[in-house]
C-alpha cells in the first residue's frame, strides 16, 4: 500500500491540513483565526502545488487503477493549486472588508480544490464521483457564504438543485457504463466499448449522460443556465473562484474521461463535444452583449471559452488536448487578473460590478485600465496577446481534425465576443463620465491584476514554454 | 422471474420521476430535494441490480458511496434551504428568481 | 531631359508649398509657373524629335517583395510623349491663368495666403499626371493615379469654407473609389496571371491570357476580358464614365483653372490612356472591348443630353467634357486606338479653351456662373468672345467636309465617328453621330446665352464686366492655335494611312502585298453581309496593309485581324459627311432657340416637362445613388454606430437595436429566466436531444 499512498500524498496533505485548519477555527477562536487560516491554506496549497508541479514523489496509478498520477494530472494539479493559492490571496481584502472572512472560506476552498484534485486523477467511475462530489458540495456552500444576502443564498440553492440535477445524470450515466461494461474502471471500460461490433447503445447513452454531467460542470450550452445567475449572486470573491479553478479541472476531468474511457469510440462523442463548443461559443457571445452588470458578463464570457476550450477537445487528438490545455491555463490567468480588478470595484466602500461605473475610468485610474485593457483584449483574442494565441491553438486542433467548420464557426464566435470585451474599453476611456468608481486595491489584487495583463503582452515571446508543457501533459493522456 | 430488465426499469421509472419532480414542482422546494434522493436512489438499485447481475461486488461499493454522497448533499441542500428561507421567508420554487437575464 | 520633365513640377510644388514664406508669395507661385513651362517646352522638344522607338529610362527601384518587383522606370513611346504635351502645355498655361484669375478671391479673407498652396497642388497634380503617363509599370501608373486624385480632391475641395466644395471633394473621392478597387483588383489578376505588372512583360503575355480561363464570381471569363473589365472599372471611375460619373459635375466647385486642367484636359482622360495604353490586353478581350465601347456611347449620349438643359456655365462644359470622353472610349472600344489618342489631344486643347474662357467670363462677371444672368457680353469681353467662339467652332466641329481642313474637333470628331461605324454594332454610330448634333446645339446654346442677346440678371454686375488681364489671356490665345491647328497637323499622325499611323507610333508594319491573308473580311468583324461584300471589294484596291508585330511592340498593340482603323477610312460618303450635318443640325436649332425665338425653350420644357425635369435632374442618377448607397450606408452606419453606441453611452444596453445579434441576446435574456424549473427543463431538453442523437445514430 505504501506506493499508493505516496502517490496521492499531496491530497493527502491536503486534506490533512484541511482538517487541522478547521480544527483550529472550530476550536481555537472561530472567525478571529480566519486570516492566519486564509494565509496559510493559501501558502499550503502553494506549496503543494509547487511539490506536484516540479517534483513529484512518483509517477503511476494507485489503488487498483482508480487513481492516476500522470503528467496530464500534474499539470493540471499545478495549475488548480496554485490558482486556488492566488485566488485566496486575492479575496482576503474583499471578504474582510464585507464581514465575509469567516475561517470555513479557506478550509471549504481547500476542501473543493482536494475535490478537483481527485477529480483530474480520476481514473475508475467511483473516483470521479467522488471528486466531483466534493468538489461540488464545498462550493453550493461557499456560492452561499454571504448568507445575509438574499442573492448569495439564492445563488446557492440554485447552484445546488440544478449541481444535484446535473450529478443525478452524470451518477445514472456512470451507473449504465458499469453496467454495459462490467467496471468502473477507465482501463476497462475503453476495452469493453472496444470489444465487439461497435459499443452498446447502454454504453453510449452511459457515455451522453456522463457528458451532460460534465457539460454542466464547464457551463456548456444547455447546460450552463446556473452560470449567470450564481456569478451574479455569489460574492466576488466567490465567483472569481467558480471563473477559474474548477473550470480547469472539469475541463481536464472532461479530456481525461473522453480519452481514457472512451478514447475507442471517440466518433461518439466528438460531434457532441462539438455540439456542445459551438453552441457555447455562440451563446456566450450572444447573450454578454446585453449585459450590465460586470459579473454576469464574465459568466457569459466564460461559457464562450469554454467552449473554444472544449473545441480542443471535439479534435478528439493528442493536439488537441494540448490545445485544450494550453487554452485553460491562458483562461485561468486572464481571469485572476480580471477578477482581481473586478474585487476592487467599490463606491463607498460597497462592491460595485455594473459596466457603467467604469466610464472614463482611465481618467481615474491609468494604470489600472491600461492593465483591464490589455486582459479586455486578450479574452477578446486580439492579436499579439496571449489569449489571441490560444484561440489560435484550438482552432488549429480543429483544423487539423477536419473540423473546419467547427473553426470557421469559432471565428465568427470570437468577432462577436470580441464587441463586448472592446464596449468596456470603449466605455473607460471615451464613455460618458459620471460618478465612477473610487478606492484603491489590495496589494494582493494590484499585483494579480498587473502580473497577468503583463503575462498577456510577455507570453507572447514563448508562452512561458507552456507550451511544451501541455504537450507532454497531453502525450501521457492522448498519445499512442 | 424477475431478471436484470425488471430492475433497470423501475430505477428509470423512478429516475425519470425525480426529473420531471425537479422542473415539474413549482410550489415548494423541499419537494426537489425529495426528487433528488429519488434520482440517486434509482441511480442505486440500477448500481445494485448490475452488480448482482454481474456478480461483481464494485458496484455495491458505489453504491455505499452515493449513498453517503446523497446523506451530505441532503444536509448541504437542507442548511443552503435555511438559510434562504430565513433570508426571503419563502422556500416556493417560483420565488427564486432574483436573478434572471 | 525626361528627368527635368517629370520633376521639375515636384520641385515646383515644393518650392511653392514650402518655401514661400521665404522667398514670398510672387517669387514662389513664378517660380512654380517657370519651371512648368521649361517642363511644357522640353515636353515639345521630346514629342516632336521623338522616333517612335520605345525607350525606358530606369530611376531606382521601387519594390522589390518575393516575385513582384517593381522598378520605377519612365516609358517613354508615342503615347508618352502625346500625353507630355497635353499635360505639360494644358498644365503650364493654366499656371499662367491662375496668376489672374486667382489674384483676388472672395473665398478667403485678406491676408490669408491660398495663392503658394494652390500653386503647390497644381504643380503637385502636374508631377503625379506625368508620373501617371510616363509609367513603366502597373503600380508605378497606379501611384500616379492615386496622386492625380489626391490632387483633385484637394483642388476641387480648395474652397474649403464652401460646404458644397467639401462635398464635392468627398463624392469625387469616394466615386473614383469604386473604379479603382476595380483597378487593384485587375493589377491583382494580371499579376496572379502573369507573376509580373511591368508592361513589356504583360503585354508578352497577352496572348496567353486571352487562352486562360479563371473563375470569378461564378462566371469563366478569359484572364484577358476579366483583367480588361476591372482596369475599364478604374477607367470609368477617373475618366467618369456612365454610372461613376456623377462626380464630375460636383467637381466644378473647384476653381475654374482647375477645372481646366484637371476635369477637362488631363485628369480624366488618364483612363482613356489606360485603355490605349493596355491596348495589348484589350486586343485580346473582346468582350472588355465590347464593354467600352457600349459605356463610351452610352455616356456620350446620356452626358450630351444632359448638357442641354444646364444653366451653369461650368457644369455645360463639364457634361460636354464627360460626352466627349465618351467619344474617346467609343474609338478605342472600336479599336482604334489612335483615334482615341487624336480626340484626347485635341479636346485637351479647345476643352481647356472653352473652361479658361469661361473662367475669364466668371471673372468678368464677378462668379456669378448661371447663364440666365448673362447674355451681351460680347462687346465687353471681345477677346474672350474670340476664343470661346473658337472653342465652340472645334468642340462642334466646323470644317469642309471630305476634305481634312477643319478646326481640330471636325478632324478628330469624325475620325472618332467613321471608327465607330467601322466597327460594330451600328447602332453605336447612330448614338454618337446623335450625340454629335446635340453637342453642337448645347455648345451653341452657351456661346448664344452668353455673349449675345440682352443683358439679363444683375445689371450692376454688368456694368463692372472687363475683360482678363494678359495673364489671362495669353493661354486663351496659345490654347486657340491648339484648338484650330493640332486636327490639322496631326491628323495623319493619328487617323491616316496605316502605314503613317504606324510609324508614329512606331508598331512594326507589313506592306499591302505581304499583309497577313486577306481574309479579315470574314472575321467577327463583319457581322452584315452588305458590309463583307464592301470589305471584299476595297481590299482589292485600297489595302494599306496592316499592322504587324508582337504585343509590346510600339505605343499601341493592334492586332492583325483588328482592320478597323482601314475600314474607317473606306467609310461610304455619306458617313463622312454626316457628322457635319449633325453639327448644323444642332447650331440652326440653337439659332432658332436662342436667337430668333428667345421664348421657345421655355415653352418647350414646359410642354415635355418630364422629359425636361428627367434631363435637369441629370438622369436622376445622383437622386437614385443617394437613395441606395448614401442612405443605404449611412443608415447602416447610423444603425453599427449611432445606435449601438448611443445605447452603449447611455449605459441602456437592454437589448435595443442592432440588427439580430441583439435579437438572439433578448432571446438568450428571456430563456434565462431566473426560475429552477426553467433551468432544469432546459437541461433535461438538452440531455433528451443528446440521447435523441446518438439513439439515431445508433440506430443508422
Amino acid at each position: 500500500m505504501a506506493p499508493d499512498l505516496i502517490l496521492i500524498l499531496p491530497e493527502i496533505l491536503l486534506a490533512v491540513f484541511a482538517m487541522a485548519a478547521l480544527l483550529v477555527g472550530a476550536f481555537g477562536g472561530g472567525d478571529i483565526r480566519a486570516r492566519p487560516i486564509l494565509w496559510g491554506v493559501a501558502a499550503f496549497m502553494a506549496l503543494v502545488g509547487l511539490l506536484v508541479g516540479l517534483n513529484p514523489p512518483a509517477v503511476g496509478t494507485a489503488f487498483g487503477g482508480a487513481f492516476t498520477l500522470d503528467g496530464f494530472a500534474r499539470f493540471a494539479k499545478a495549475g488548480i493549486l496554485l490558482g486556488a493559492a492566488i485566488l485566496l490571496l486575492m479575496s482576503e481584502d474583499f471578504l474582510r472588508r464585507r464581514g465575509l472572512l469567516r475561517f470555513e472560506f479557506p478550509v471549504l476552498i481547500a476542501l473543493a480544490t482536494l475535490g478537483m484534485m481527485v477529480m483530474v486523477s480520476a481514473s475508475d467511475l467511483m473516483t470521479l464521483y467522488m471528486g466531483i462530489e466534493l468538489q461540488a458540495l464545498a462550493l453550493y456552500v461557499v456560492a452561499a457564504l454571504d448568507r445575509d444576502s438574499p442573492r448569495s443564498t439564492e445563488a446557492g440553492l440554485k447552484y445546488f438543485v440544478l449541481g444535484a440535477l446535473s450529478s443525478g445524470l452524470l451518477l445514472y450515466g456512470a451507473s449504465l457504463v458499469y453496467g454495459y461494461a462490467g467496471t468502473t474502471l477507465f482501463s476497462g471500460i475503453v476495452a469493453a466499448a472496444a470489444a465487439g461490433e461497435g459499443p452498446q447503445l447502454g454504453l453510449l447513452l452511459g457515455l451522453v449522460l456522463m457528458l451532460t454531467g460534465l457539460a454542466f460542470k464547464v457551463s456548456a450550452v444547455p447546460f450552463h443556465m446556473w452560470t449567470p445567475d450564481v456569478y451574479e449572486g455569489a460574492p466576488t470573491p466567490v465567483t472569481a473562484f467558480f471563473a477559474t479553478v474548477p473550470k480547469l479541472a472539469a475541463l481536464a476531468l472532461f479530456a481525461r474521461l473522453v480519452h481514457e474511457a472512451f478514447g475507442a469510440i471517440a466518433a461518439d462523442w466528438r460531434q457532441i463535444v462539438a455540439f456542445l463548443s459551438v453552441a457555447s461559443m455562440f451563446l456566450g457571445a450572444v447573450a454578454a452583449i446585453g449585459q450590465t452588470d460586470i459579473k454576469r458578463l464574465m459568466a457569459y464570457s466564460s461559457i464562450s471559452h469554454m467552449g473554444f476550450a472544449l473545441m480542443g477537445l471535439a479534435a478528439g487528438t493528442e493536439f488537441g488536448v494540448q490545445a485544450l490545455l494550453i487554452y485553460a491555463a491562458i483562461y485561468v490567468v486572464m481571469n485572476i487578473g480580471t477578477f482581481a480588478f473586478i474585487l476592487s470595484m467599490e463606491k463607498d466602500g460597497e462592491p460595485v460590478s455594473e459596466i457603467a461605473s467604469l466610464n472614463m475610468y482611465s481618467a481615474i485610474a491609468p494604470g489600472r485600465a491600461l492593465a483591464l485593457m490589455v486582459l479586455l483584449f486578450s479574452l477578446a483574442g486580439v492579436p499579439p496577446l496571449v489569449g489571441f494565441f490560444g484561440k489560435l491553438y484550438v482552432i488549429r486542433a480543429a483544423v487539423q481534425a477536419d473540423m473546419v467548420w467547427l473553426a470557421v464557426a469559432a471565428v465568427i464566435a470570437s468577432v462577436i465576443a470580441a464587441f463586448y470585451y472592446l464596449r468596456i474599453v470603449y466605455l473607460m476611456y471615451f464613455g460618458a463620465p459620471r460618478e465612477g468608481l473610487d478606492g484603491g486595491m489590495a496589494p494582493a489584487q494590484w499585483i494579480a491584476l498587473s502580473a497577468s495583463a503583463l503575462a498577456m503582452v510577455l507570453g507572447v515571446i514563448n508562452l512561458f514554454g507552456i507550451e511544451g508543457l501541455a504537450a507532454a501533459a497531453a502525450a501521457t493522456l492522448a498519445g499512442a | 422471474m424477475i431478471g436484470l430488465e425488471h430492475f433497470l426499469v423501475v430505477a428509470a421509472v423512478l429516475f425519470v420521476t425525480g426529473i420531471f419532480g425537479i422542473f415539474l414542482n413549482r410550489k415548494n422546494v423541499i419537494v426537489i430535494l425529495m426528487s433528488i434522493e429519488l434520482m440517486l436512489l434509482a441511480v442505486n438499485i440500477n448500481l445494485v441490480a448490475f452488480s448482482a447481475h454481474a456478480g461483481d461486488l464494485v458496484g455495491q461499493v458505489f453504491t455505499l458511496f452515493v449513498l453517503t454522497v446523497a446523506a451530505a448533499e441532503a444536509a448541504i441542500g437542507l442548511a443552503i434551504l435555511v438559510c434562504f428561507f430565513r433570508v426571503r421567508r419563502t422556500i416556493e420554487v417560483a420565488d427564486i428568481n432574483m436573478m434572471k437575464g | 531631359m525626361l528627368q527635368i520633365i517629370l520633376f521639375a513640377p515636384l520641385l515646383g510644388a515644393l518650392i511653392a508649398g514650402f518655401l514661400h514664406r521665404i522667398i514670398g508669395e510672387a517669387a514662389a507661385t513664378w517660380t512654380a509657373t517657370g519651371l512648368l513651362f521649361l517642363s511644357a517646352a522640353l515636353s515639345w522638344v521630346v514629342f516632336l524629335t521623338f522616333d517612335g522607338v520605345t525607350q525606358q529610362i530606369p530611376l531606382l527601384t521601387f519594390i522589390e517583395s518575393g516575385r513582384l518587383a517593381v522598378d520605377w522606370a519612365i516609358r517613354l513611346d508615342r503615347l508618352t510623349a502625346i500625353m507630355l504635351v497635353v499635360v505639360g502645355t494644358v498644365s503650364a498655361l493654366v499656371h499662367l491663368y491662375s496668376h489672374g484669375y486667382m489674384a483676388h478671391d472672395d473665398n478667403f479673407r485678406d491676408g490669408e495666403s491660398y495663392r503658394p498652396r494652390f500653386f503647390a497642388y497644381l504643380s503637385l497634380f502636374t508631377f503625379a499626371m506625368l508620373l501617371l503617363v510616363t509609367a513603366d509599370n502597373l503600380v508605378q501608373l497606379f501611384v500616379g493615379w492615386e496622386g492625380v486624385g489626391l490632387a483633385s480632391y484637394l483642388l476641387i475641395g480648395f474652397y474649403y469654407r464652401k460646404p458644397s466644395a467639401n462635398a464635392a471633394a468627398i463624392k469625387a473621392f469616394i466615386v473614383n473609389r469604386v473604379g479603382d478597387f476595380g483597378f487593384m483588383l485587375g493589377m491583382a489578376a494580371l499579376f496572379f496571371a502573369t507573376q509580373s505588372l511591368d508592361f513589356d512583360t504583360v503585354f508578352a503575355e497577352a496572348p496567353a491570357l486571352a487562352e486562360t480561363r479563371v473563375t470569378f464570381l461564378g462566371m469563366a471569363p478569359t484572364a484577358a476580358n476579366l483583367i480588361g473589365l476591372l482596369l475599364f472599372l478604374g477607367a470609368m471611375g477617373k475618366s467618369a464614365q456612365l454610372f461613376l460619373h456623377t462626380w464630375l459635375p460636383d467637381a466644378m466647385e473647384g476653381p475654374t483653372p482647375v477645372s481646366a486642367l484637371i476635369h477637362a484636359a488631363t485628369m480624366v482622360t488618364a483612363g482613356v490612356f489606360l485603355v490605349c495604353r493596355m491596348s495589348p490586353i484589350y486586343e485580346f478581350a473582346p468582350v472588355a472591348l465590347m464593354a467600352v465601347l457600349v459605356v463610351g456611347t452610352a455616356t456620350a449620349v446620356m452626358a450630351a443630353t444632359i448638357g442641354l438643359v444646364q444653366s451653369d456655365i461650368k457644369r455645360v462644359i463639364a457634361w460636354s467634357t464627360c460626352s466627349q470622353l465618351g467619344y474617346m472610349f467609343a474609338a478605342a472600344g472600336a479599336g482604334v486606338y489612335s483615334a482615341a489618342m487624336f480626340h484626347l489631344f485635341t479636346h485637351a486643347f479647345f476643352k481647356a479653351l472653352l473652361f479658361l474662357g469661361a473662367g475669364s467670363v466668371i471673372h468678368a462677371m464677378h462668379h456669378e456662373q448661371e447663364m440666365p444672368n448673362y447674355g451681351g457680353l460680347r462687346k465687353k469681353l471681345p477677346w474672350t468672345f474670340a476664343a470661346m467662339l473658337i472653342g465652340t467652332l472645334a468642340i462642334t466641329g466646323v470644317g469642309i467636309p471630305l476634305t481634312h481642313i477643319g478646326f481640330a474637333g471636325f478632324l478628330s470628331k469624325d475620325a472618332v465617328i467613321e471608327s465607330v461605324f467601322a466597327g460594330d454594332p451600328e447602332w453605336t454610330f447612330w448614338a454618337i453621330l446623335g450625340a454629335a448634333s446635340l453637342t453642337s446645339f448645347y455648345s451653341w446654346r452657351l456661346i448664344f446665352l452668353t455673349f449675345f442677346g440682352a443683358p439679363r440678371g444683375n445689371p450692376t454686375t454688368h456694368d463692372h464686366a472687363h475683360e482678363s488681364p494678359w495673364t489671362m489671356l495669353v493661354p486663351l490665345g496659345v490654347l486657340s492655335l491648339g484648338a484650330i491647328f493640332s486636327g490639322m497637323i496631326w491628323y495623319n499622325s493619328f487617323f491616316g494611312k496605316t502605314d503613317e499611323v504606324a510609324r508614329f507610333f512606331g508598331i512594326p508594319y507589313v506592306a499591302a502585298s505581304e499583309a497577313p491573308g486577306d481574309d479579315h473580311a470574314s472575321d467577327g468583324h463583319a457581322a452584315e453581309p452588305a458590309d463583307v461584300a464592301r470589305r471584299a471589294e476595297e481590299a482589292h484596291d485600297s489595302h494599306h496593309g496592316a499592322f504587324a508585330g508582337l504585343p509590346g511592340e510600339g505605343a499601341l498593340y493592334i492586332a492583325p485581324d483588328n482592320t478597323t482603323l482601314d475600314d474607317a477610312h473606306n467609310v461610304p460618303k455619306w458617313v463622312k459627311v454626316a457628322p457635319f450635318g449633325a453639327m448644323s443640325t444642332g447650331l440652326l436649332v440653337a439659332i432658332l432657340f436662342y436667337l430668333i425665338a428667345p421664348g421657345l425653350p421655355a415653352r418647350l420644357a414646359g410642354a415635355t416637362r418630364p422629359v425636361y425635369l428627367f434631363l435637369y435632374n441629370r438622369w436622376y442618377f445622383d437622386a437614385l445613388y443617394d437613395a441606395v448607397f448614401i442612405r443605404g450606408a449611412r443608415g447602416l452606419g447610423r444603425l453599427f454606430w449611432k445606435r449601438g453606441d448611443g445605447a452603449v453611452i447611455d449605459g441602456a444596453i437592454n437589448g435595443v437595436a442592432m440588427g439580430v445579434v441583439p435579437a438572439v441576446t433578448r432571446a438568450a435574456g428571456r430563456m434565462q429566466s431566473g426560475l429552477l424549473y426553467t433551468y432544469a427543463f432546459t437541461m433535461v431538453l438538452g440531455v433528451v436531444l443528446l440521447l435523441g442523437w446518438v439513439m439515431w445514430r445508433a440506430a443508422l
